[in-house]
């Protein structure tokens, strides 16, 4: 065994499982491996906590201990998040009708809404994991809005043609403020679901919640708006997920600054004294 | 064939399950038996997060709050530790940024003097944990820290560092590789050039 065999064996040994009987051997000859196990030893590690601290800790918890009840199973948060985007949607269009399915293709109705439902899955999927500590991400939370954005900045590109247009601006705008409506209308009901979370990352998980809703906006916009230029789609649709995960992401900044002030108070108020 | 070292891994994560839904039922002997099992690693964890003792204190005591306060989003039969600990590197990390700040508008009135050199025949020994992981880069240091200080899994770090087990394999690689450096590189100071590195 190589000292680099060593490490991939004391990595994945972890700090209570033995070395098997090859790490082993490779350890007893190995003076520098030697040294760097001892190093890294768990009995090595730091001092204990003083027991007065631990009894100040436990007592200023049993002081507000009330039963709780545990937040929902992952599968039932995500079908509620899933399901107040298909409710907001269904309920903006039957508002304000499907004009643009007529217009598109169905080569082009197919691939962008199932790439939207894809979007609206993975991003639902990825909220879910972010209101639990400690949960798997397959998709890193942070690359996911920029990640989905991209590829469906790239689909809206290759699916709809690019075309003069008059009045460009005007359209764009008044589908922004539509779709911007739409977004607020999704998010309200979103934010009271993962409220019950714990949100460690405001930042994080408000830009996450800002693209969900986004999506919700942008989904509505492409079965609703019949204007299907590309520009106009890439602008007037697509920006509305921008600007809410970039309004998402300043609430959470700023959330995140005002909980930091709130624990930094309540801890030398409170605990310490 | 289970070793006594694998039994106790079962047997305490068994036991953290268990105290924690009876925590979670407001029993009252929970809080104390999850404080005694799980605030000596955590108290490491952070000390090995190049802060000092008193600062590890505080941050021991606000995760734990933290902890009281999103009780309720540990699912019954989850694994503990990636919770606590996704929740304890939070913690250190805001405490982290936190100090950072005052230090910036922080102005140092005089110079101090050198303190003196303690145990100084102990100079060319194997430096602590908290030295050595201390010389790490922040992400290796928590990875590191949380493998052999919390001894979760690669999977359980992979979860309470929100990445990949791939990832987190990396990171740790890295960080032998650094510390075998740093351990076999002669001279004093080594740690501390390394810490000024970073």
């Amino acid at each position: 065994m190589t000292c680099k065999g060593l490490h991939s064996a004391s990595i994945e040994s972890g700090s209570t499982s033995p070395l098997y009987e090859e790490a082993a051997d490779h350890v007893s000859h190995c003076s520098h491996c030697r040294r760097l196990l001892k190093a890294l030893s768990p009995s090595e590690a730091g001092a204990q906590p003083s027991s007065a601290s631990l009894d100040q800790i436990a007592t200023m918890l049993a002081t507000d201990l009330r039963p709780v009840r545990p937040i929902a199973a992952k599968k039932y948060t995500f079908i509620t998040l899933v399901a107040i985007v298909v409710g907001v949607v269904a309920l903006s269009v039957a508002r304000m009708g499907a004009l643009a399915i007529p217009v598109m293709s169905s080569l082009q109705t197919y691939a962008i809404l199932g790439s939207l439902a894809v979007s609206i899955g993975l991003s639902a999927y990825s909220l879910v994991n972010q209101i639990v500590p400690g949960s798997r991400h397959r998709i890193s939370p942070r690359l996911l809005p920029l990640t989905v954005s991209i590829f469906l900045m790239l689909l809206i590109a290759v699916a709809f043609p690019f075309r003069p247009e008059p009045d460009f601006w005007t359209r764009s705008w008044s589908c922004i403020r539509v779709g911007t409506i739409i977004g607020v209308l999704a998010a309200l009901p979103l934010w009271l679901v993962l409220r019950r979370g714990a949100i460690l990352s405001p930042a994080i998980t408000g830009t996450a919640i800002g693209f969900f809703a986004g999506l919700a906006a942008l989904t509505t916009l492409e079965i609703h708006c019949p204007n299907i230029q590309a520009s106009h789609v890439l602008v007037g649709h697509l920006g509305v997920v921008i600007l809410c995960a970039v309004t998402g992401l300043l609430l959470g900044t700023t959330v995140e600054g005002r909980l930091k002030g709130f624990l930094s108070s309540n801890f030398s108020g409170g605990a310490c004294e | 064939m289970v070793s006594g070292l694998q039994e106790e891994t079962v047997e305490r994560s068994v036991n953290l399950d268990y105290w924690m839904e009876r925590y979670q039922k407001a029993d009252p002997e929970a809080p104390r038996a999850l404080i005694s099992a799980l605030s000596p690693a955590l108290l490491s964890f952070f000390r090995s997060q190049r802060a000092n003792r008193e600062h590890a204190d505080d941050l021991l005591q606000d995760t734990w709050l933290r902890i009281h306060r999103v009780r309720h989003t540990y699912r019954p039969g989850e694994p503990v530790l990636p919770w606590v600990y996704a929740i304890a590197r939070r913690v250190g990390v805001d405490g982290y940024r936190k100090t950072r700040r005052i230090a910036t508008h922080e102005t140092a009135m005089d110079v101090l003097p050198e303190a003196p050199l303690q145990n100084e025949p102990q100079r060319h020994q194997i430096p602590t944990f908290e030295e050595l992981v201390g010389a790490l880069p922040a992400a290796q240091q928590e990875v590191i820290a949380m493998l052999k200080v919390g001894g979760l899994s690669l999977e359980e770090v992979a979860c309470a560092t929100s990445s990949t087990v791939g990832a987190v394999k990396q990171r740790a690689h890295r960080a032998y590789e650094r510390l075998r450096k740093l351990l076999s590189t002669p001279g004093e100071g080594r740690l501390g050039e390394a810490r000024n590195d970073l």
